[in-house]
């Protein structure tokens, strides 16, 4: 800038007022035909004429069902009335009956559950609750040993929660198990929150241990501890004996459909290791395990278990329904999770299995340390839709008489208070049903997203 | 050599253990420990069936298949009368299965298509009109949509006098839906003959155009032709022949209704709420077929001078059914399956009808659970092969 020469500088400067300088004219505003909701209106429902006319049908449809819904549901429903009789002479069938589906409220959600034990449902559920908080906070870096401790430990502490009744030594420990899983999770949650290591490895280092050797062995006895723990508060409890004959409503959806999922996650990653193995032996059963469940329907396998489940055991020993159907479910979801896994095992390139083996490291500990973490990762979402699937063919138990939701909803027009009292009670539990699913699809559907962002472009 | 090395160097491992470490030998090992678990599970399983069979006086064996089965069925496809054999109870049980499966997956194709294509609709209420119906009918259990269709919709229709009805040919009551059945007169034979002949000839029309086009590149109109062939000579064949098909109209006689075709509650229930259910997974398999073409096809395609029409026959379908095919006919399957929850309305299928009444009346639980079980097995597997050389024949030929 310095041997810039003044008479230069000046030239630059110096043009003369004569000459025209380019000013572009201000843009014009953006035609108000393209913008705000007229616009969007016209772009998405008027675009041509059958698109104007298929709105119009579209809109037409919208009001008559939801006029005749809200007609039935809302203005025209029966709020208080004490039997199907009051309801039917106040409305006829212009309205819904409510109150039938109030009184009922209770035995749909827990079934014939005696009244005075219902808080050992609740708890067991609140415990599950506090068990997923963890997976939500940003701090907690062990998700997914807490996520597979609720999947396998919460059905063992449950199912005493639910069941109650005389405990023997073996019932007890795992009974015990489960509840440390609870103890571990949460003492885990709150170190990693506050001091951001798990609990295990904070204790050690309390008593000093500094290398990771010292480190796991001081770890386990710890865990040792918190089971001992949990073994006294287990001798502690002491419930009341409720048969699975009266477990029913939405509890016992839960409890078939929970059952399923938790057998099935560490099954079906059995199957699918052993589908793909090289060994063909191990292969060809899992093949045939597979293919057999998955080829018939589900109501095929409850009938056979239903029928056959008493004439494969020794005699004498006795199966309860519950159990019968527990056990058909959780075959028929493991089939199926095989496939899931197996779908998430092919999508791993060949090269971590062949970079796992370089690094020396054997088959379990490829699978376990390498391969699983990533395929577990993808296959997320279809786990979710399988247990989806699941939620929904729970119903299916009712066909061989047990009181799920589905059945209860029948019952509610067998009382003879509210005979007759049918789709009220359906469009309760279709809700229900309804709420459940969509939501953990929306659910999977957002994960879909969040995961896919490093392949995507 | 060997041995002044390996004891120079260090002791050799004890034989145990190298051939313990071989990963030939411990597959071998594995599958021979994998085999005994099972096999002896197995005979356990089959042990104890066998002790309690003769405890309590059960037989294993086909022989009941001949017997009279003693109770009537309320809707079979094929003749059966009360007091044929259990065979026979077997065959209107797969009748009637394959048959609510053909009809469910005619009408779920049409209405997921429908479906799916008003999913990809510019048209913003019909999108989401279309999105809600399906994402409110796949999440609720089917059972209970089975259920609720039977009872909250069928079983409270008026009764046969109050009928429904639609010009005076088909009546809608809580008996079912009554329609005219065709009664075949002299000469419908021939008619049939001549209904084959014109669709073998448009279908021969079709596949020498397609030659033609794919030789020497002339494009020969082929819908208008083909429809004209198969439309038009089948109805001038039926004129000239003085139309040799009677329809039997539903008639009220009394409290019911007599002639035409009934088809009753159970089977309408079932029907619709399969295919409704069913659609709304084809229709997520039609959007998502239509989606995975890229939008690069098409616009290549205009570049080239195709004509829409053509785009979307030539260039968009082909490679979209290969992404719509193989889950459709899975969907298919399951449509299959899932019509086993007939039982539920009691509509006479293969489980209700084999798998339940069956069971209970013969007691011979385990052939005729084997016979249940074999016949979606020899489904399923015969679907899967013909997926399987379907996608051979699709597979993107990469170099």
């Amino acid at each position: 800038m310095n041997n810039l020469s003044p008479p230069q500088a000046a030239h630059l400067t110096d043009i003369p007022d004569t000459v025209k300088v380019f000013v572009p004219a201000a843009a014009r505003a953006a035609p108000s035909s393209t913008l705000g909701a007229t616009a969007w209106i016209r772009k998405n429902m008027f675009s041509s004429v059958p698109s104007a006319l298929l709105t119009i049908l579209g809109i037409w449809i919208v009001y008559t069902v939801l006029n005749g819904f809200i007609g039935w549901a809302w203005t025209n429903a029966v709020w208080e009335a004490s039997s199907r009789r009051d309801c039917l002479d106040k409305v006829g069938n212009a309205g819904a009956c409510w109150p039938g589906v109030v009184v009922w409220i209770p035995n749909l959600i827990y079934g014939l559950y005696p009244k005075d034990e219902v808080w050992r449902i609740n708890l067991a559920f609140a415990l599950l609750i506090v068990w997923l908080i963890p997976l939500w906070l940003p701090k907690v870096n062990s998700k997914v040993a807490i996520g597979l401790s609720m999947v396998l430990l919460f059905p063992l502490f449950a199912s005493y929660m639910f069941m109650g009744g005389e405990k023997g030594a073996i019932w007890t420990a795992l009974i015990a198990v489960g509840l440390t899983g609870f103890l571990w999770t949460v003492l885990t949650a709150v170190t990693e929150t506050l001091w951001g290591v798990p609990v295990l490895r904070l204790v050690a280092r309390k008593f000093g241990a500094t290398t990771a050797e010292a480190e796991s062995r001081i770890g386990q006895v710890v865990l040792l501890a918190l089971f001992g723990v949990a073994l006294f508060i287990v001798f502690e409890l002491d419930f009341v004996e409720v048969r699975t004959r009266v477990w029913g409503g939405l509890f016992l959806t839960m409890v078939i459909s929970g059952f399923g999922i938790a057998v099935s996650l560490p099954a079906g990653i059995v199957l699918a290791l052993g589908r793909r193995s090289k060994m063909p032996v191990i292969s060809l059963l899992c093949t045939t395990f597979i293919e057999l469940f998955r080829s018939v329907p589900l109501i095929t396998i409850l009938f056979m278990f239903n029928t056959m489940l008493p004439l494969f055991l020794p005699a004498g020993v006795e199966v309860n329904q519950l159990l019968r159907a527990i056990v058909a479910v959780c075959l028929f979801a493991s089939a199926y999770m095989a496939e899931i896994v197996r779908g998430g095992l092919q999508a791993i390139p060949r090269g971590q299995y062949e970079a796992a083996s370089a690094m020396g490291l054997g088959f379990w500990q490829s699978t376990a340390l390498i391969i699983m973490p990533q395929a577990l990762k993808i296959m997320i979402p279809n786990i979710v839709g399988n247990f989806i699937g699941l939620f929904k063919d729970t119903t299916l138990v009712s066909i061989i008489g047990l009181l799920d939701l589905l059945s209860m909803a029948r019952a509610v027009g067998q009382d003879t208070r509210w005979i007759g009292l049918f789709i009220e009670p359906f469009f309760f539990i279709t809700v229900i049903y309804f709420v459940f699913c969509f939501a953990m699809s929306q659910y999977s559907m957002n994960l879909e997203k969040r995961l896919n962002t490093g392949h995507k472009r | 050599m060997a041995s002044v090395e390996s004891s120079s160097l260090r002791p050799a491992p004890a034989q145990a253990g190298s051939w313990l470490n071989n990963a030939k030998v411990r597959a071998v090992l594995y599958q021979i420990l994998t085999v005994v678990i099972v096999v002896g599970g197995i005979w356990y399983l089959v042990s104890n069936t066998i002790t309690n069979m003769s405890q309590r006086g059960m037989s294993a064996g086909f022989e009941f298949l001949g017997v009279s089965a003693g109770f009537n069925i309320s809707f079979t496809l094929i003749p059966y009368r009360e007091g044929d054999s259990y065979l026979r109870v077997f065959q209107v049980g797969l009748a009637n299965t394959l048959l609510v499966a053909a009809i469910g997956i005619l009408f779920a194709t049409i209405m997921g298509l429908f479906m799916g294509l008003a999913r990809l609709s510019n048209n913003w209420v019909i999108r989401n009109l279309a999105r809600w119906y399906i994402e409110i009918l796949r999440n609720t259990p089917l059972l209970l949509q089975i259920i609720a269709w039977y009872f909250g919709v069928f079983t409270l229709l008026p009764n046969p006098r109050m009928s429904l009805v639609w010009s005076d040919l088909f009546y809608l009551n809580n008996r079912g839906f009554y329609l005219p059945g065709p009664v075949p007169e002299p000469g419908f034979g021939l008619f049939l003959l001549v209904l084959a002949a014109t669709v073998a000839g448009a279908v021969a029309y079709g596949i020498w155009a397609r030659r033609l086009r794919e030789q020497t590149g002339r494009i020969l109109p082929v819908l208008w032709p083909v429809l004209g062939i198969v439309i038009v000579a089948p109805v001038l064949a039926f004129l000239l022949l003085g139309s040799p098909l009677g329809w039997n109209k539903p008639v009220l006689q009394g409290f019911n209704f007599r002639g035409g075709i009934n088809v009753p509650p159970a089977f309408c229930a079932l029907i619709i709420a399969l295919s409704v259910y069913t659609s709304c997974f084809i229709a997520e398999i039609v959007r998502a077929g239509i989606e995975s073409v890229s939008h690069g096809q098409t616009e290549a395609a205009r570049a080239l001078g195709v004509k829409p029409s053509r785009t979307m026959a030539s260039i968009i379908l082909p490679q979209a059914l290969r992404v719509i095919i193989p889950p459709l006919i899975s969907q298919y399957l399951n449509l299959t399956k899932n019509s086993s929850l007939a039982i539920a309305i009691g509509f006479p299928d293969l489980v209700s009808v084999w798998m339940n009444t069956s069971l209970n009346q013969s007691g011979r639980a385990i052939p005729i659970v084997a016979m249940t079980m074999g016949f979606y097995c020899v489904v399923s597997l015969f679907v899967s092969l013909v997926m399987n050389q379907y996608n051979r024949r699709v597979l993107l030929k990469e170099r």
